[in-house]
């Protein structure tokens, strides 16, 4: 065998490999989601906005309460998360800049970024479960929140330093003082990749379950009350699936869904807004 | 050693001794410069990359600040005061100096915000005058025909030269007495510069212009002063025309006719 015959071998070995492995992971992919599909379209109904929880074998039951809830839990977390991970951000791409302060926060957000999200959870527990006596929205929604700050934070600064910089200076040359150039410019360059940030970090903390045991816990019936502990689609999920009974199982499916296709919907609606802030 | 021409006119700025020293640096980039500026002219500065024209221009409306650490030596004194001073108000400083940059840096805004952007900052509010300084500004920048109908649409979507005349529209706007240049048409083709380079002859007539650039032709088509600058001194200054036909020092004819640059 010559050389070249060699080479061509070895190409096409790899191919065939690396082919193959493709085809593997992605079938689990399709596998996953052929399921959720199939078993979600099967037990959606209307009764699940209807109605919340009931014991098994009931007929009137449904996701009301963990929907609300799961709604309450994100936008609150959101609500404290987005306008930090912004702020923080801004100042790490506007003033800290390459300070060591700013290095150290960007260091210490990786970290966090790569944290267990069960630590958070057990944290937010020791510093204000413990304390309050009682899980609470409260909680878990902070939670979440500390979950979100690290993503939404790097993703503004890094977006931010995406803007050139003489178009800072053109601000500045024109008499603009340094919180009107970031106001009315800065953001203005960055707003579709910052707005992605957000959607991506919304979409990631939407799918947690860990920090919520030990936060917000669960409850299977409706409730607003942000000082109690509060149904979400992840926890309910989690005792529905397990549970024994097979119309609980059901409703469990359907969460599984439900949740499945909002945080799709948040990841595609992020990069379409990122493609179309590319086009212009 | 250099040759500086005495101006008779009335002068925009006067660059007394003035040295730059970046952070860092352990010698200044800008060494002992003195030169006026005349008013209602339009002076080039020419010479090889790095020999510090850029970095003359940005200290007239004190870009350098952004950046903490550079330091000041010497003045220019502009309106009868020396504006190197830490208490010189950089806000209002900079609606006297506008600056051009070597890109376009149309914000990312209508076409109408854009040159609206530095009324704005002044506190200008009134709709009917914002319109009107708006179409003035457009129409003296020359580029009023063009953009017209459709002031609402994005300023991200015209062309190099167009946005470039857009940011001259946006400096002229709030009426400045100074305009700094630096490389305007570098970033532009050829009929997009002849049209930036006939802007910059009528803009003289109300505002003193400085301009850097590269292009030796371009200094000797547009400017009335050239000043040659070579690594960090200013070498020499004069009537364009006697520059670049009768230059005084023998670095000025070396860089102009081409044996170094």
């Amino acid at each position: 065998m010559t050389a070249v015959q060699k080479r061509i071998l070895i190409n096409r070995i790899a191919l065939v490999f690396s082919t193959l492995s493709a085809i593997i992971a992605l079938g689990f992919l399709f596998w996953i989601l052929g399921i959720l599909v199939m078993k979600g379209m099967s037990a959606l109904n209307w009764n699940i906005f209807i109605y919340e929880g009931a014991p098994p074998g009931y007929e009137d039951s449904g996701l009301k309460h963990a929907l609300t809830g799961q709604l309450i839990l994100v936008g609150l977390a959101t609500s404290v998360g987005v306008p930090l991970g912004i702020l923080a951000g801004t100042y790490l791409s506007e003033y800290g800049k390459n300070s060591k302060l700013a290095h150290a926060i960007r260091d210490i957000s990786d970290i966090m970024m790569s944290a267990p999200s069960i630590v958070i959870g057990a944290f937010v527990y020791a510093i204000i479960v413990m304390p309050m006596g009682h899980f609470s929205a409260w909680a878990g929604a902070i939670a979440l929140a500390i979950i979100m700050i690290p993503i939404i934070l790097r993703t503004t600064d890094d977006m931010l330093q995406l803007v050139p910089g003489t178009l800072r200076e053109a601000a500045f040359a024109l008499g603009a003082p340094k919180y009107k150039v970031i106001l009315s410019v800065v953001y203005r360059g960055a707003k579709a990749g910052i707005l992605t940030g957000v959607l991506l970090g919304i979409a990631r903390v939407a799918g947690e379950t860990a920090p919520l045991l030990f936060t917000s816990f669960n409850d299977n019936f409706f409730t607003t009350d942000l000082n109690a502990a509060m149904p979400s689609l992840t926890v309910t999920m989690f005792n529905y699936a397990t549970s024994p009974y097979e119309d609980w199982q059901q409703l469990g499916w359907a969460a599984a869904f439900i949740l499945s296709m909002f945080i799709l919907g948040l990841n595609v609606l992020g990069r379409l807004i990122l493609l179309a802030g590319k086009g212009k | 050693m250099a040759s500086i021409i005495d101006i008779k006119e009335e002068c925009a700025l006067q660059v007394r001794d003035f040295e730059f020293t970046y952070k860092g640096a352990t010698s200044p980039s800008l060494k002992k410069v003195s030169m006026p500026i005349a008013k209602h002219s339009i002076t080039a500065l020419i010479g090889p990359s790095g020999c510090g024209k850029t970095t003359l221009l940005r200290a007239f409306n004190r870009m350098h600040d952004l950046y903490p650490g550079n330091t000041y030596a010497g003045e220019i004194e502009f309106e009868g005061r020396n504006i190197l001073t830490p208490k010189e108000d950089l806000i209002h400083l900079r609606t006297k100096i506008g600056m051009i940059f070597q890109k376009p840096t149309a914000f990312p805004m209508s076409i109408f915000d854009n040159v609206a952007y530095g009324m704005r900052l002044q506190g200008i509010k009134n709709k009917t005058e914002l319109n009107d300084r708006v179409e003035k500004a457009l129409k003296d920048a020359a580029i009023w025909k063009e953009v017209s109908d459709r002031l609402k649409h994005d300023a991200n979507g015209l062309s190099g030269g167009q946005q470039q005349r857009l940011c001259i529209a946006r400096a002229i706007a709030v009426e400045p007495d100074v305009l700094l240049f630096d490389e305007p048409t570098s970033a532009l083709d050829p009929i997009s510069t002849q049209g930036i380079e006939k802007l910059v002859i009528e803009l003289k007539e109300r505002v003193s212009i400085i301009i850097v650039t590269h292009n030796m032709q371009q200094a000797a088509r547009v400017s009335d002063y050239t000043g040659f600058m070579y690594l960090g001194e200013l070498i020499e200054l004069g009537q364009t025309e006697e520059l670049f036909v009768t230059p005084k020092e023998k670095l000025t004819q070396e860089y102009i006719t081409g044996k170094f640059g």
